[in-house]
């Protein structure tokens, strides 16, 4: 796993920068190169290298020592080695005094480079592993997680962060997709209620009688099966955030009661009489259109008002293109590493495919898009040829053209297939696309045998 | 029609330029061809008693055939980097020429009795190493495999003389047989 690691080499001598760089870069690394100090830091400011190589004597002000320093307070994780032809005592203590990883003196063998820089390699990957894995471990997202360059979704951040500090009910909008959740649980965790359970339930996925019984949990022989006490996610969620996925699916009865518990911060679990007390924080989730669904009685404005109290609404990845790539490439860092896969780009003609596409799938569509192309990747990089699955979609998607003789059930098949799967297989969200019902789909589904 | 050039430097050994030659006709789809080059003594370092492989392998490129797909060098001569105290070989990753020293792959260099096989198979595995460079190959992770990093004679004789299966699905189409 070395393509993802980028190496800059820093020394005022063309030749000796750019022999070690060729050596480092038929290694497999990625790497870059500086003439000067007050280069390098310019360098290190725009690019998070993993490894610096930097020479100790230079001229022009700032020596290797110095460059060293300055280095380590902008990039405290990345190793630095010092080379030198004139190893003393002295600027060895110094340099490893600074921070310096190493000290070498060159010519070196190309033995000890290459362990040298295996090794850190090897370091670097498991730090990085160990990141990742307590953070999928906690999933306790922060704002500095949600990754976006667009300004739009910088001013979504900074409402987040305000709101964060706040004990307010808050209303996530936006498609499928477009990573709900993950700004509901950063504002959980930039929060005061960081330390208290953050507790998520998706309403779309639960009968109504079911969704009644998580929510607010039963008694003991409040229904057959129910043979003992359990407490629902509002009890479970007491002191920290509830966060409520697809509120606008729920049943007219469930608004009721949950206008309840927003009004009074009580409710009755199933079968009790006893009134429990929470406190729990709600951020509220939906791709539906509310206020439609309000003009349409299918929503209580109450509820509504209650939930609204701050809108945050986050746009489709479609009007903020400028993501994609950033995107793109921490999702094929994430699974070079799942998959075990050394591959740490995407090709030029591989990005213009993903700025291309229109996404309807949202960030969760390229995470998947980006994980099918790993997959089946032969190279270092992915290319257009590993995105060709998109063109296909998209191409399908623009012309969408009826073959001369085919009948209406093959057709009716085939649009309901291609919406699927433009859903990811969610039917709801297919229902929705095609302005049925969520059950006269299912029925078509099964008539003409259609796989999901 | 292009060709997979195979070259030695006026100092070097034939036995060699041969024995590559023959090895890459039955390991590469592209016709080989030989060619006579230049020796590359400009490039000795008097501090340190060795060659540039720097300037040695900017004459190979200069030298490049223009039918030449890529062009791998041969010399006798003890090739350096400057950050490093010694080269095997050097080649220009993605590009068209590639450089080989034969002075640490003869068994003398170790204080050893000569033994032409053992030097040939190691120049056959340098060889196709420098040149998989060329073709935009890294280093492999299959020790097995002649992409994988040698530092160390040792370990040029632990490769075998062929790509593994991953860095052969990466060469471009229609390069190896």
């Amino acid at each position: 796993m070395k393509t993802h690691w980028r190496i800059l080499v820093v020394d005022d001598e063309a030749v000796m920068c750019e022999s070690l760089a060729a050596w480092l870069r038929e290694d497999g690394y990625l790497v870059d190169t500086a003439s000067s100090g007050c280069q390098a830091i310019d360098m290190a400011q725009a690019v998070d290298y993993a490894i610096y190589f930097v020479d100790l004597k230079m001229p022009g002000g700032m020596d290797g020592i110095e460059t060293l320093m300055r280095i380590r307070r902008l990039r405290p994780d990345a190793s630095i080695i010092i080379i030198t032809a004139y190893a003393t005592v002295d600027t060895a203590i110094t340099a490893m005094k600074e921070g310096a990883q190493e000290y070498i003196v060159k010519p070196c063998n190309p033995e000890e480079i290459s362990l040298l820089v295996s090794r850190i390699v090897k370091v670097k990957n498991l730090q990085r592993e160990n990141t990742i894995l307590r953070k999928k471990l906690t999933r306790q997202y922060r704002f500095q997680d949600v990754i976006s360059k667009s300004a739009g979704m910088r001013a979504i951040l900074d409402l987040a962060t305000e709101v964060a500090s706040l004990p307010s009910t808050v209303l996530i909008t936006g498609d499928s997709g477009t990573g709900k959740e993950l700004i509901a649980r950063a504002i959980h965790f930039s929060g005061q209620r960081a330390a208290k359970p953050f507790v998520a339930v998706s309403c779309a996925a639960l009968a109504e009688t079911l969704l009644e019984s998580e929510l607010f949990g039963y008694e003991k022989g409040a229904f057959t099966g129910a043979d003992q006490q359990k407490r629902g996610k509002f009890e479970l969620a007491d002191g920290g955030t509830i966060f409520l996925d697809e509120i606008g699916d729920i049943s007219p009865k469930l608004q009721v009661d949950l206008l309840r518990v927003l009004q009074d911060r009580t409710f009755y679990r199933l079968g009790g009489s006893e009134e429990v007390r929470v406190d729990a924080r709600v951020i509220a989730a939906t791709h539906v259109d509310l206020q439609q669904a309000i003009a349409e009685g299918k929503f209580r404005d109450d509820l509504f008002y209650r939930l609204n109290v701050i809108e945050i609404r986050i746009p489709p990845l479609r009007d903020r293109r400028e993501d994609v790539p950033l995107l793109a490439q921490h999702f094929v860092e994430r699974f070079a590493h799942e998959l075990g896969k050394d591959i740490g780009e995407i090709s030029e003609g591989g990005l213009k495919v993903l700025m291309d596409y229109n996404w309807p799938g949202n960030v969760r569509e390229l995470e998947n898009a980006i994980e099918r192309a790993m997959v089946t990747c032969r190279g270092h990089s992915l290319t257009e040829e590993d995105f060709a699955f998109l063109a296909q979609n998209g191409a399908r998607a623009k012309g969408w053209t009826v073959p001369v003789g085919m009948s209406i059930e093959e057709m009716e098949k085939l649009l309901i297939a291609g919406t699927l799967e433009s859903t990811n297989g969610n039917v709801k969200d297919a229902a929705g696309r095609l302005g049925i019902d969520r059950s006269t789909l299912y029925e078509k589904i099964k008539r003409y045998e259609i796989p999901r | 029609m292009s060709y997979l050039y195979v070259g030695a430097t006026a100092e070097t050994d034939r036995d060699a330029l041969t024995a590559i030659g023959a090895f890459f006709s039955v390991q590469f789809a592209l016709p080989v061809r030989k060619i006579d080059l230049p020796s590359v003594d400009f490039a000795f370092d008097a501090r340190r008693h060795q060659y540039g492989s720097i300037p040695a392998l900017e004459m190979v490129y200069r030298l490049c055939p223009g039918d030449a797909v890529k062009l791998l060098a041969v010399t006798e001569r003890d090739l350096f980097i400057p950050v490093l105290t010694f080269v095997f070989g050097h080649a220009q990753l993605g590009g068209r020429a590639a450089l080989i020293s034969l002075a640490r792959l003869r068994q003398e260099f170790y204080g050893l009795q000569p033994d032409l096989p053992v030097l040939l198979e190691r120049a056959c595995k340098e060889a196709l190493h420098e040149t998989g460079h060329t073709f935009g190959l890294v280093h492999c992770s299959d020790i097995g495999c002649a992409m994988a990093l040698s530092t160390r004679v040792q370990q040029i004789d632990h490769k075998r003389a062929a790509f593994c299966p991953v860095c052969s699905r990466r060469l471009p189409a229609g390069v190896t047989i």
